[in-house]
């Protein structure tokens, strides 16, 4: 961890003095387009795809004023990728010094920000925090052109912070936490969540193992066989209604509204 | 020229007005995960499926606190989260404008109370965590009984002692933890 990644409430009041001048010297003193310079600091390279990818006529960000520049000379944002490797950290520091005042550092992607994946590997001294104060932190595996174009947005103060800290404590919260499924027996619940992410992945598997325990919990277990053939011969792809068989199939073998227990006697 | 400006007229404008105009995200997009206080139990199954870490909870016996957090500039987006939650306490939403100028602004944290063991005292999980495992058993079994209802506030330490014991002196609720 780096020395900076705690910091006291008068770093963060002058970082947030310097980049607040530096965005009004920007608009005021410059009076032109910003040119961006990108540093990868050993990075899978995701994040240049994506940046490029927010460069193309799909997002133009050059109607915002927003040029990517080959040299660090002629850059006002230095938007650093990847996370700080031990051979890059020389180079990044040379693009920062070679850079004219005023400048804005913004850390870009998961790895920029805090390393990453990549944050407790051998020759990573971790995000760009770790080496100069950063102005604008862009996070994402890689950040999609859209939130590239946001947090350039947000460096230059075209756009408002969404994000904001948060801290729960317990007091006045319920300390009973529901099940995922309510009024079904968790071990019949569990067996039909399992066999519905098994066979389609847990989000689409998920969300077919809910509309099934809706069933289930609706109704008995008549209505239940009537819904899932109703169901199954609406189904237009075949692979759903084979899912939803399958998933019929252990509730009837679970033995119905008892088989709960049945269940848990073989598992 | 004549059949570039063709062709120009033909596609028209690609452009997107994104800063000005929401722009629509693909179905099934993993952005930012959205954590639900009420619904965590603080069992740590996310932070251990996390691969960069980006979930940690952190224990602390004696004072009796489970400290959960996320840092959303470590997040690599996954989903591995989402699908070890057993209560749904956390979802991928599509909100991808995550840039932030401060790092604090990037962390969630949250504070969940522990339940200290009956036998020595020592905080070892967090009380909703326990509370949800009794419901379940509750459902499943119908009953619980007072062996295994004594147990459940036991910490591990203590429950094996507590087995043993029991199985020495021959009294119900010996051999494992039923």
């Amino acid at each position: 961890m780096s020395q900076t990644d705690v910091r006291t409430p008068e770093d963060l009041r002058a970082a947030e003095e310097r980049l607040a001048a530096a965005r009004e010297r920007l608009k005021k003193v410059i009076r032109r387009s910003v040119y961006v310079y990108r540093i990868d600091c050993g990075g899978c390279n995701g994040c240049e795809i994506e940046i490029y990818a927010a460069f193309s006529p799909l997002f133009d960000p050059e109607r915002l004023g927003i040029k990517i520049v080959a040299t660090p000379r002629h850059a006002d944002i230095l938007v650093y990728t990847g996370p700080m490797t031990r051979p890059m950290r020389l180079p990044a520091l040379r693009a920062y010094r070679a850079a004219p005042d005023p400048k804005i550092v913004v850390a870009y992607g998961a790895c920029g920000c805090s390393g990453g994946i990549f944050h407790d590997s051998y020759g990573v001294w971790g995000g760009t925090q770790s080496l100069f104060p950063v102005d604008v932190f862009i996070p994402g595996c890689p950040p999609t052109p859209a939130a590239t174009v946001y947090g350039m947005a947000l460096a230059l103060d075209l756009l408002h912070q969404k994000i904001r800290g948060e801290t729960h404590t317990e007091e006045g919260t319920p300390a009973q936490v529901a099940p995922r499924y309510p009024e079904v027996s968790p071990a019949l619940a569990v067996r039909i969540d399992r066999e519905a992410r098994r066979l389609c992945g847990y989000r689409e598997g998920r969300r077919i193992a809910r509309q099934y325990l809706e069933f289930v919990r609706e109704g008995d277990p008549l209505a239940v066989d009537r819904k899932v053939k109703e169901l199954v011969k609406a189904a237009r792809d075949p692979r759903l209604a084979e899912v939803y068989l399958t998933l019929h199939q252990i509730y009837m073998n679970a033995g119905a509204p008892g088989g709960a227990e049945a269940a848990e006697g073989r598992s | 020229m004549l059949k570039l400006l063709r062709k120009v007229v033909q596609t028209g404008q690609v452009t997107l007005p994104y800063p000005f105009a929401p722009v629509e995200v693909a179905p099934d997009f993993r952005g930012k995960p959205v954590y639900d206080f009420s619904r965590c139990l603080g069992c740590s199954a996310c932070a251990r499926a996390c691969p960069p870490q980006a979930i940690t909870v952190e224990w602390s016996g004696q004072q009796g606190v489970a400290t959960w957090s996320i840092n959303y500039g470590r997040c690599i987006f996954c989903g591995r989260c989402e699908e070890v939650c057993p209560t749904g306490a956390i979802r991928l939403s599509e909100e991808f404008e995550l840039a932030a100028a401060r790092a604090e602004d990037l962390v969630v944290r949250a504070e969940l109370q522990m339940t200290r063991c009956s036998g020595c005292g020592e905080a070892f999980a967090p009380g909703r965590e326990l509370e949800y495992v009794q419901a379940s058993l509750q459902a499943v079994r119908g009953t619980v009984g007072p062996v295994l209802a004594e147990r459940l506030r036991l910490c591990p330490r203590c429950r094996r002692g507590a087995a043993a014991r029991s199985r020495r002196a021959g009294l119900p609720g010996g051999g494992g933890s039923r």
